[in-house]
């Protein structure tokens, strides 16, 4: 590394601010993907992450849905989870204080049946001492009150919003849904309902049969698709979200390697989320880190916001990926 | 016990019967801490995304003096192929050792059954091993092994069990070696009208002998143990997805969820709630999906 002459002699500046929200990194872990964190402590030093997004918490624990949860797909996870979870008052005592003490970065990911439910957890955490940031599930597709009839229409996701926004002072981040005709007109409620960042995308509502049986490969019948089949959606969701509101970004969807990160980066996402990825390898999330910033260092950059929204728009010849150094991916 | 993210590199690839190959990995993280019953996530692509899952397997066999463990697989699909046809001295990601291993018995008194369904026979094989040199190692006689497949070409060679003095009855269920039927029904005709009952079962199989075995052992009491599996994406407790409905052993009348991948992959087969598990659940730990 320090031969390459390309290297600066410091490294990077990794760091992004996020409205209320400052990361030492802008590598964090997608809910639903990294357990409590605490499954990955044997793989991943948990304070090196930008932040920790736990596995979304609801007011009373969910027990899940029945089997089959999950299907692979092609280059993608099918899953219908069912937002199993033990519940705010377990996550507070048995899963908060390791998680902190390792030094992660804490946001957590919320989910409720109604209005009120989102009001009372976003009360209960807010007198919890350690938490970074509340992420709001308004996206999941798999149940059937599970927040995705908040998150597919504008004026339900922005009374989520707002009564979560009255009853915390945390930087609130609000996770969107692809599953809808136009994220920008989400975007643009939850954001003037009070949310500070939002982040995109959720899993993408989708479906497998078996052929054979002729039965659908989920007890759920449909679930979410995730992993590297939906980077694409998402990096247009991201898109066109940046173009609708002025807020921070998170971007989600199917990144496995660091230069899945940079497109989104680039495109203007002032963050990332890792899912999918830390079930297939544990340490994605570190992987794609140091990639990042070999990534800079190579590219004579010496902070992660001078590379940030420059995305290009005019298309030109030749594509960015012949030209890719070696040792990023 | 750490678990660890490891580049196994295969020594050995070797086609045992039909359909199943086994493989030696060389994996000198992995193997110290590993025990029988435990199981590993083997990366299947070698790069790329597809297929996007790990798979998982149970250790068939533990070389520890080595470094090295072994899998069996049976192939039932994409995933299973590419692992049967990677060649010595290719690497594998591999994370383990994962779950909770079989629980040893408590001393050479006890007599103990081994049954083995079909490719069933991987978990059951490493704990043999290690019976037989630790606490059976001057009764294997009290070592009663029933292994059971379809056909004679799908049975896996168990030489040199007899040799030791292990008791073992094979079958099949068309009857081209040792005992025609089931392996369960080998098992019944062994224990049934005598007095005599081992002091603690092993098990693994399809799902029809795990339903069968647990109907079986509903009503007598001696220590048991299955290995099961679900379809997994992570093996650590992560992503929730291998979920079976069991009976919850702080109160008998409730029902929750295990993780076959944390709770188990070894569970009582008496606490699964057969009854409401789908055919396309509950394969063995070897045989994933495709």
């Amino acid at each position: 590394m320090g031969q390459n002459p390309t290297d600066h002699g410091s490294a990077p500046d990794l760091r992004v601010t996020l409205g209320p929200l400052q990361l030492a990194n802008p590598v964090l872990t997608a809910s639903g993907t990294f357990g409590y964190g605490l499954e990955f402590a044997d793989f991943v030093d948990l304070s090196r992450l930008g932040g920790v997004v736990v596995k979304g918490i609801s007011l009373k624990p969910r027990p899940g849905n029945p089997p089959p949860r999950l299907a692979e797909t092609p280059s993608g996870m099918l899953n219908a989870i069912g937002l199993e979870n033990v519940g705010v008052e377990k996550f507070l005592t048995d899963k908060l204080p390791p998680l902190l003490k390792r030094g992660a970065v804490v946001i957590v990911n919320i989910l409720g049946n109604t209005v009120e439910d989102y009001a009372e957890l976003a009360r209960i955490l807010s007198g919890a001492s350690g938490i970074a940031a509340l992420e709001i599930n308004i996206s999941c597709p798999n149940v059937k009150e599970g927040g995705m009839a908040f998150g597919t229409d504008g004026r339900m996701a922005a009374r989520v919003v707002a009564a979560v926004r009255a009853n915390t002072s945390l930087p609130l981040i609000t996770k969107l849904s692809p599953n809808v005709t136009s994220i920008a007109d989400i975007a643009r409620a939850v954001v003037d309902a009070g949310s500070d960042i939002l982040s995109c995308i959720n899993t993408v509502s989708a479906m497998a049969v078996d052929p054979f049986s002729r039965r659908p490969k989920l007890a759920n019948i449909v679930g979410g698709l995730s992993g590297p089949a939906v980077k694409p959606i998402a990096v247009r969701c991201v898109y066109e979200t940046l173009r609708a509101v002025s807020c921070p970004v998170i971007g989600i969807g199917g990144i496995q390697t660091a230069l899945d990160a940079l497109e989104f980066l680039v495109v203007g996402a002032s963050a990332v989320q890792v899912g999918t990825a830390n079930l297939v390898r544990p340490t994605s999330c570190l992987e794609i880190l140091d990639g990042i910033e070999r990534f800079l260092r190579q590219q004579g950059l010496g902070a992660i916001t001078d590379y940030i929204g420059t995305l290009d728009t005019q298309c030109r010849f030749p594509f960015a990926d012949e030209s890719c150094p070696v040792g990023i991916a | 016990m750490p678990r660890v993210q490891e580049k196994a590199k295969i020594l050995e690839n070797h086609r045992e019967a039909e359909g199943i190959h086994r493989l030696v990995l060389y994996a000198p993280r992995i193997v110290p801490t590993a025990r029988p019953g435990q199981f590993v996530m083997v990366r299947v692509a070698s790069e790329g995304s597809d297929p996007l899952l790990a798979r998982p397997f149970s250790f068939h066999r533990l070389h520890k003096d080595d470094g090295l463990f072994e899998i069996l697989l049976r192939v039932v699909g994409t995933g299973t192929r590419i692992l049967s046809q990677r060649p010595p001295g290719t690497a594998v990601d591999v994370v383990g050792p994962l779950g909770r291993g079989f629980t040893p018995p408590s001393g050479p008194h006890e007599t103990v059954a081994f049954v083995a369904g079909g490719i069933g026979i991987a978990p059951l094989r490493a704990l043999l091993d290690e019976l037989i040199v630790k606490t059976h190692k001057d009764h294997p006689e009290r070592l009663h092994v029933f292994y059971g497949a379809r056909t004679r070409s799908e049975l896996v060679p168990l030489s040199p069990l007899k040799r030791l003095g292990v008791q073992v009855v094979v079958s099949t269920d068309d009857g081209s070696s040792g005992e025609a039927g089931t392996v369960v029904e080998a098992l019944r005709r062994r224990y049934e009208g005598t007095l005599e009952l081992p002091d603690r079962l092993y098990a693994c199989g399809s799902l029809a002998m795990q339903v069968s075995l647990a109907r079986w052992a509903s009503g007598r009491d001696f220590p048991m143990e299955m290995s099961l599996e679900s379809m997994m994406a992570c093996g650590i407790g992560a992503c929730l997805g291998c979920a079976l409905p069991a009976l919850d052993p702080d109160d008998p009348q409730a029902e929750r969820y295990v993780h076959v991948c944390q709770d188990g992959p070894v569970f009582d087969p008496r606490r699964i709630r057969w009854d409401k598990i789908q055919p396309i659940m509950a394969r063995p730990l070897t045989s994933v999906s495709p």
